[in-house]
């Protein structure tokens, strides 16, 4: 086993949090939260140009080709950061596209997402609120050589951003399909924002009778499954990768306050009773991340672990969660304000537990996998 | 970033395991009771085994008798062999004193005691803790007044695990009594066969006899027994302690116990049908292997930190607590999915899984405590590694 960095991921490392300290502080992630769309769309631009978009596509298809346990170093960073900005979304999509979709597709959509001309981003979820791939109710009705998409798709993140949607439906014979729909201004897909406690933009999208061509499927049946499970897996470890950041930025934050805060003429740090909790958040931190690191990996390699990443989501949904709340406990009356940030990563925390699975979800996966 | 292990690795571990496949009984399911003369006849055939093939000490340098392994091979070899609850491994001599010994023996001493423990001919026991120093071990009081070529050693050891079994003992005692606590304290070995040693045992909580008190009464240990610098034996004595603070013991004993629970609900004929037909129970296994795997990262993560020359302090203490916690949270759904079947005994009438969970659970309740307890450990993480102020 290497618990290491390579060079590249040192570097990786070093450049984000670099770029982020200086373009992602607390003033631009409380405005994305009150509703600054221009700042994300400012963000997005310099993540763009940065590459970063383009990190996890093959070279032949425009990108830089790196390694999904790359993309997690980049992640932790960016959710330490509290970055407003789409990159799991972009990832994750275009991870799947490669994976799943016919050559026409990833021919003519990877590159554009690689350089930032579109922006995919998935929507798998309906008023069910359920991960599960085989759940989706959104009708694909097939019409000549198209198919016309009719239902709702929630909690979309980005969606004002993103230029399609990778949309799991259902068709005329019964079957899940994913596919790509454009969604940029587009008149039959209406938007309707949901005020969400992470703070970044979330949206659900209703389809009216939005026609697409045929060739837009990526995945039907079996394979439509199959695609949206791993598409389901590698957010549940993108998001645990940003969770990991996360945790660490708060552990950091808070053994930085109890280290100076002082009371009983002492820092609070110096008691026992707040050390431990400063410990258990530090293993939990680092719980989190070693199963991160794991998971991350086994994507890298010939079919990812269903086992692992189940683990990196359980982890970092139960654990950082927790994090917060003791970190919440040693910052004591000062943490509970508005104007201090500490309130800005629990939120965070609070809503992407759940996203792409919550921790019941993937322990159900991962007790399927055990065979039990 | 890779997670899983080399070829190499990977070679030594099924080498390791078909080892045990022979020297194992068929049905050993442990844990090992060193009080038994089979347990023990056992352990000390093992040891053997292990010594002949090289694996006993191959942690150590090659120019005493080891293979200069990698941490991380040593991990997996402790992994497997708490994987299959197997006795044999002699840590006392092979992990603790053998390195101890090497950076601070002299060469006669070297030469006298290395070879016997490579050659698992020799059982040594530690001598820290006493009556009245426990996490305070610096305050100890067992006192070694100089006569002549001879130290004369008068107090009590206690928790001393195998000193019914040893043939010697390396301990701390105190020459100085006038100087600060951690400068008047030595290191010494003391054979268990000196007059005035007297092993009196102390039965654990799981009614195992494991530990004893060692009470001395003016007990002669030959001078030429100083290990490292008269009154100096604070630091010596503190390099056992960095090999003895890993979990990853606790993680293998954890992960093979959720595997039996596992096997157990599955299994068609198990008695307790209740936990099959619950879902509850899938999430909770499927929770706990999480954790199970979580902890066993964190201990290989302390032996790769050790593979690039770290001294990785604070994540040993992370590894211990963690997976001796979650070794007795296992342990606990174990006995709460056998129900009322958790309550036998080992060995009982109509006992399920032989009544093990109940002695291991009994039995590992002293995990959090021993080798420093998990609020020492606690410390550790919060002074060493996250840098807060200890006033």
């Amino acid at each position: 086993m290497d618990f290491g960095l390579t060079e590249t991921q040192e570097l990786i490392r070093t450049s984000a949090r670099e770029f982020l300290a200086d373009r992602s502080d607390p003033e631009i992630v409380r405005a994305v939260a009150s509703g600054d769309t221009e700042a994300i769309t400012e963000l997005w631009k310099e993540v763009v140009d940065l590459g970063w978009p383009a990190l996890a596509i093959s070279e032949e298809y425009g990108g830089a080709g790196l390694t999904f346990s790359d993309l997690a170093v980049l992640l932790e960073e960016l959710g330490a950061s509290l970055a407003p900005t789409p990159v799991v979304e972009s990832a994750i999509t275009s991870w799947v596209l490669e994976r799943f979709g016919p050559e026409s597709i990833k021919s003519d959509l990877l590159p554009q997402i690689a350089t930032g001309d579109i922006l995919i981003t998935p929507a798998i979820v309906e008023s069910d609120a359920s991960w599960n791939a085989n759940s989706a109710r959104v009708a694909a009705t097939k019409s000549g050589s198209s198919l016309v998409i009719t239902g709702e798709k929630r909690f979309v993140s980005f969606a004002e951003q993103a230029t399609h949607a990778l949309t799991l439906v259902r068709t005329d014979d019964d079957e899940p399909a994913l596919v790509v729909i454009p969604i940029w201004k587009a008149a039959a897909v209406e938007q309707t924002p949901l005020d969400h406690v992470s703070g970044v933009p979330v949206f659900s999208l209703a389809f009216n009778e939005v026609e697409i061509p045929e060739t837009s499927v990526i995945a039907t049946g079996e394979d439509a499954i199959k695609a949206t499970e791993e598409l389901v897996a590698a957010g549940g470890v993108a998001r645990a990768a940003q969770l990991a950041g996360l945790g660490k930025a708060v552990l950091d934050a808070t053994v930085e306050y109890t280290a100076n805060r002082e009371q009983f003429g002492r820092p609070v740090g110096s008691f026992q009773a707040v050390q431990h909790h400063l410990a258990e958040m530090a293993i939990a931190a680092k719980q989190v991340n070693h199963l991160v690191h794991s998971a991350a990996w086994s994507f890298s390699q010939d079919g990812y672990s269903v086992e692992r990443a189940a683990q990196a989501k359980i982890a970092a949904s139960d654990k950082i969660s927790k994090l917060c709340w003791t970190a919440h406990q040693c910052h004591g009356a000062i943490g509970f304000t508005w104007e201090h940030d500490l309130h800005l990563y629990t939120r965070r925390a609070l809503a992407w537990k759940t996203d792409y699975g919550d921790s019941a979800f993937h322990k159900s996966k991962l007790a399927n996998a055990m065979g039990l | 970033m890779r997670f899983e292990f080399t070829p190499e690795e990977s070679a030594f571990k099924s080498q390791l395991s078909s080892f045990l496949d022979d020297a194992l009984p068929a049905d050993w399911h442990g844990p090992a009771d060193e009080s038994r003369d089979d347990h023990w006849a056992l352990n000390e055939q093992i040891k053997k085994g292990l010594a002949d093939r090289g694996w006993l000490v191959m942690s150590w340098p090659k120019e005493y008798g080891g293979a200069d392994s990698s941490p991380m091979m040593n991990t997996i070899f402790a992994e497997e062999m708490a994987y299959r609850r197997a006795p044999g491994h002699d840590r006392f001599g092979t992990r603790m004193f053998g390195p101890t010994l090497m950076r601070f023996g002299t060469e006669e001493q070297r030469t006298k005691y290395l070879g016997s423990i490579a050659h698992g001919e020799i059982q040594w026991c530690q001598g820290y803790s006493e009556p009245n120093s426990g996490s305070d071990l610096a305050s100890l009081q067992t006192r070694a007044v100089e006569e002549g070529d001879y130290f004369v050693v008068t107090g009590a050891k206690v928790w001393t695990s195998l000193a019914h079994r040893a043939d010697m003992m390396f301990m701390l005692v105190r020459t100085d009594p006038d100087a600060p606590p951690h400068k008047g304290i030595s290191l010494i070995m003391v054979d268990m066969k000196s007059p005035g040693v007297d092993v009196q045992p102390i039965i654990n909580m799981a009614g195992l006899h494991s530990f004893n008190q060692v009470v001395f009464d003016e007990v002669r240990v030959p001078k030429e027994n100083l290990v490292g610098d008269l009154n100096d034996g604070w630091r010596a004595g503190m390099t056992v302690l960095n090999f003895e603070r890993s979990g990853i013991d606790y993680a293998a004993w954890a992960r093979i116990a959720l595997e039996e629970l596992i096997e157990y609900v599955t299994k068609d004929d198990s008695l307790v049908t209740a936990a099959k037909s619950d879902p509850s129970v899938r999430i909770k296994l499927a929770e706990l292997q999480t954790e199970v795997e979580a902890a066993r990262l964190m201990c290989f993560d302390v032996a790769w930190r050790q593979g690039q020359g770290e001294v990785p302090s604070s994540e040993a203490s992370m590894s211990k607590v963690t997976a001796t916690e979650v070794y007795l949270t296992v342990l606990d759904y174990g006995l709460e999915l056998l129900g009322m079947y958790g309550a036998l005994e080992m060995g009982s009438n109509q006992a399920e899984l032989q009544g093990r969970f109940m002695k291991m659970r009994l039995y590992y309740t002293s995990g959090p405590i021993l080798a420093g307890t998990n609020e020492i450990q606690k410390n550790i993480i919060a002074q060493r590694g996250l840098g807060l102020p200890r006033k």
